[in-house]
């Protein structure tokens, strides 16, 4: 923290993730051809690409869901072989426990011996309060808008304060409205706990407005592309020019028609 | 698909007094209904026990509790009056219980294992369709030579029945645990096997094998009163007994008691269950 500037490019300095030439197929599909890449401490990094370019499959990889075929990961300097709450995950489809409630759902972490919290209640309820869900502590799953159930897996998943977040295409299936303020949300909570997160997304649009650095791959197989680094000040405006510039490179990039 | 706001979506929906009246007084046609063609079905038959009357069945049925029997307990060997028709329903509750809360036990157990662990299940599975198939009931002339056809006999042949159903709800409901929810939990710290097993597949295994405990027991009230018409005490015995004796209508009496019998725990059962999984 010596020389800080509290801008992101100081930030990334140091490497949090580090892939390294990871290949993994499936029977007929080479899902990652490969891949390295690096991601810097504190840094948020958005992994845009068509579907089947392998960005789920990276993103489980480092999460140690996924074993590669070869190529090596490391998370803080230590070689990825299986899960660990060092890195918290936020599911597509939420994967909350629907039959825990709100709080049942953050505290799943903090219930596992390897916590060491020493109040996990204050922590629940500190972070029921992070996410804006007061007052739904023993709400069920199914009692909640998607919007609410995205923002328990996100609770849930910092819950063990980790060091490293990964997002698997978060707000899919919320509406246009609802994801515009979980975004907000989201980098309120990134400031706040300085954690380095990667998250992947289809949504350029979506890539653009959360990322330092956008890291676009490529499909079949799956290929890192290039990478773009996002300096426009936060917060952004979808309409600003720089912004419509960045998105219209992306797009370039992956091939896309513009939109209209 | 974008109707998802960030309320809570249960709306409170307005409670429709009237389809549940309609409902109830449908309900009631029909049993009704029921009554008059047992009636007149019953008068217009000669002679006249083939079919006895609503009214003989009623009356045999009270009689049941205006006279006392005493029944022997189990292990403890002591003996108990009650009024006859709870007597005989003791007896049977005296094998029907033990047996299917064995058999569910063990039913569960072996479900969540198997369909947990790929192993078990590849060593079982050819011997599980193998045994499956075969009624319980066929399994009382083993009954009958290893325990002989008493309350040990009977409720061994309820425990194989609520075995089975047991066994195949909780290793459906394991094998349907959904693999995003044991990412997520390994995600968040479970390591071990077992802690995945109590964690999350028991959890969300847990409508299934509840409806499975339900479900059998039905189905060993069908098994119990099938045990004891080979000659273990209790009511499918005093049926088959009044029959006997050409006493139809206390046989419909006891009939009715099982009805009663299964309503009962059926009711309270499905009370427990909406406790349990309120967050469905």
């Amino acid at each position: 923290m010596a020389l800080s500037s509290e801008s992101s490019n100081s930030r990334k300095s140091r490497e949090k993730i580090a892939v390294r030439n990871v290949s993994r197929s499936y029977e007929s599909t080479q899902a990652l051809e490969d891949v390295s890449l690096s991601v810097g401490e504190g840094e948020f990094c958005c992994i845009v690409g068509p579907s089947g370019c392998g960005k789920t499959t990276l993103l489980r990889a480092i999460a140690g869901l996924d074993d590669p075929d070869s190529g090596s990961i490391l998370v803080g300097g230590d070689p990825v072989t299986s899960p660990g709450l060092d890195r918290g995950m936020v599911f597509q489809e939420y994967a909350l426990f629907p039959w825990r409630t709100v709080r049942g759902n953050i505290r799943f972490g903090l219930d596992r011996p390897a916590c060491g919290c020493p109040d996990c209640e204050a922590r629940a309820q500190e972070l029921i309060e992070l996410v804006g869900l007061d007052g739904f502590d023993d709400a069920y799953p199914k009692e909640l808008s998607g919007g609410m159930k995205q923002r328990v897996g996100i609770a849930r998943a910092l819950a063990p304060d980790p060091e490293v977040l990964l997002m698997d295409e978060p707000f899919g299936s919320v509406d246009a409205r609802t994801r515009d303020r979980l975004h907000a949300e989201l980098l309120d909570i990134w400031a706040q706990t300085r954690q380095t997160v990667v998250f992947v997304t289809h949504d350029i649009d979506e890539a653009v407005m959360l990322a330092d650095r956008v890291i676009v791959m490529g499909a079949d197989p799956g290929t890192v592309q290039s990478t773009f680094s996002i300096d426009v000040e936060r917060p952004r405006e979808r309409t600003a020019h720089d912004f419509v510039e960045y998105v219209a490179q992306i797009r370039a990039e992956l091939g896309e028609p513009e939109p209209r | 698909m974008s109707t998802r706001t960030d309320t809570r979506s249960d709306a409170p929906v307005a409670y429709d007094f009237e389809g549940d009246l309609r409902r109830y007084l449908r309900g009631l046609g029909g049993l009704v209904a029921f009554l008059l063609v047992w009636w007149v079905g019953a008068m217009m038959t000669r002679p006249s026990y083939l079919v006895p009357s609503p009214l003989d069945s009623v009356r045999a049925f009270v009689d049941l509790f205006a006279t006392t029997t005493a029944i022997v307990v189990p292990v403890s060997g002591s003996s108990l009056v009650l009024p006859t028709g709870l007597a005989h329903l003791t007896e049977t509750l005296f094998h029907y219980v033990p047996g299917l809360l064995l058999g569910a036990s063990c039913g569960i157990g072996l479900g969540l294992l198997m369909g947990w662990n790929g192993a078990l299940d590849d060593w079982l599975r050819p011997l599980v369709r193998v045994l499956r198939p075969i009624p319980p009931l066929a399994w009382i002339v083993f009954a009958i030579v290893w325990f002989g056809i008493h309350h040990t006999g009977a409720a061994f042949i309820v425990f194989i029945g609520a075995f089975w159903i047991n066994f195949y709800a909780a290793y459906g409901g394991v094998e349907g645990v959904a693999s995003e929810l044991t990412d997520a939990a390994s995600m968040l710290g479970v390591e071990r096997d077992l802690s995945m097993l109590k964690l999350v597949a028991l959890p969300s295994a847990a409508p299934q094998v509840l409806t499975g405990f339900r479900t059998s027991i039905g189905r060993c009230w069908m098994i119990v009163v099938g045990a004891e018409l080979f000659g273990a005490p209790g009511v499918g015995y005093e049926i088959i007994n009044a029959s006997n004796n050409l006493a139809m209508a206390t046989s419909v009496a006891y009939m009715f008691l099982i009805s009663l019998a299964f309503l009962c725990m059926d009711v309270g059962f499905r009370l427990f269950e909406g406790r349990v999984l309120a967050w469905r």
